[in-house]
């Protein structure tokens, strides 16, 4: 289990982070393609970034808290994770803080349900 | 000591900001939701940053030479912050330059309030 650990971390920021969507209508993860087209550059300079620094020996992995997968490059699979992940957890953030900020966007945005949410 | 590391980190931080500044544009720095964000996600990456890089029991680790020996708190390299800045900053411009330009594209349908 405990090769797991970097995967279940990276888990429990989705877990935490999941409530914004729904709680404070992030639409993060319900815009999936904007949500990709956002990161895709972005994670690849950072992975490219990472192969780099395996291979010039910046940082390493512990074999014993990562599950030993490599994707291309050297670069291990919780890498490429943290790399959506972490983005995703503070896109959700930014969402969930501008709807905060600015209800009248957040009842724009959905219609309906909220206008009803608002009126209640 | 060639701290390469650090050296590719302040890189990356000062090529968002010259980028946003001179050619992306997204308005990102003047966006208060931006800043009220990034002040989050820095409690949060202290708490899993943290984890990863704890002396004692780490996931991550670095080589000493690439790297300042500064490390705050706990036992986190403070490259790790030019790096998550750099790289939270870099997808939220992204997401704020891609959504006006759906909101510029009127095929979209709007939900009146």
């Amino acid at each position: 289990m405990d090769r797991y650990q970097y995967l279940l971390l990276m888990g429990s920021c989705v877990a935490v982070t999941l409530p914004l969507e729904f709680l404070f209508d992030a639409r993060v993860w319900r815009r999936p393609l904007r949500t990709a087209q956002t990161l895709w550059p972005v994670v690849a300079v950072f992975y490219l970034w990472d192969a780099v620094a395996v291979a010039r020996n910046h940082w390493w992995f512990s074999p014993t808290k990562t599950t030993g997968i490599v994707l291309p490059l050297g670069v291990p699979l919780e890498e490429l994770v943290f790399f959506v992940v972490i983005p995703i957890c503070a896109l959700l953030t930014y969402e969930a803080v501008g709807n905060l900020l600015d209800p009248a966007r957040r009842s724009t945005l959905v219609g309906g349900r909220l206008v009803r949410e608002r009126a209640a | 000591m060639s701290r390469e590391y650090a050296v590719l980190a302040v890189l990356a931080a000062v090529t968002v900001v010259v980028g946003e500044l001179t050619w992306v544009r997204s308005g990102v720095f003047g966006d208060r939701g931006y800043r009220i964000t990034m002040a989050i996600c820095l409690f949060f990456m202290v708490l899993v940053n943290g984890w990863l890089t704890k002396l004692s029991d780490p996931i991550v680790l670095y080589a000493a030479a690439e790297k300042t020996p500064w490390r705050f708190p706990w036992d986190i390299p403070v490259e790790d912050y030019a790096f998550g800045f750099a790289m939270l900053t870099a997808v939220l411009m992204r997401w704020r330059v891609l959504g006006r330009r759906l909101e510029a594209r009127p095929s979209v349908p709007t939900v009146a309030p």
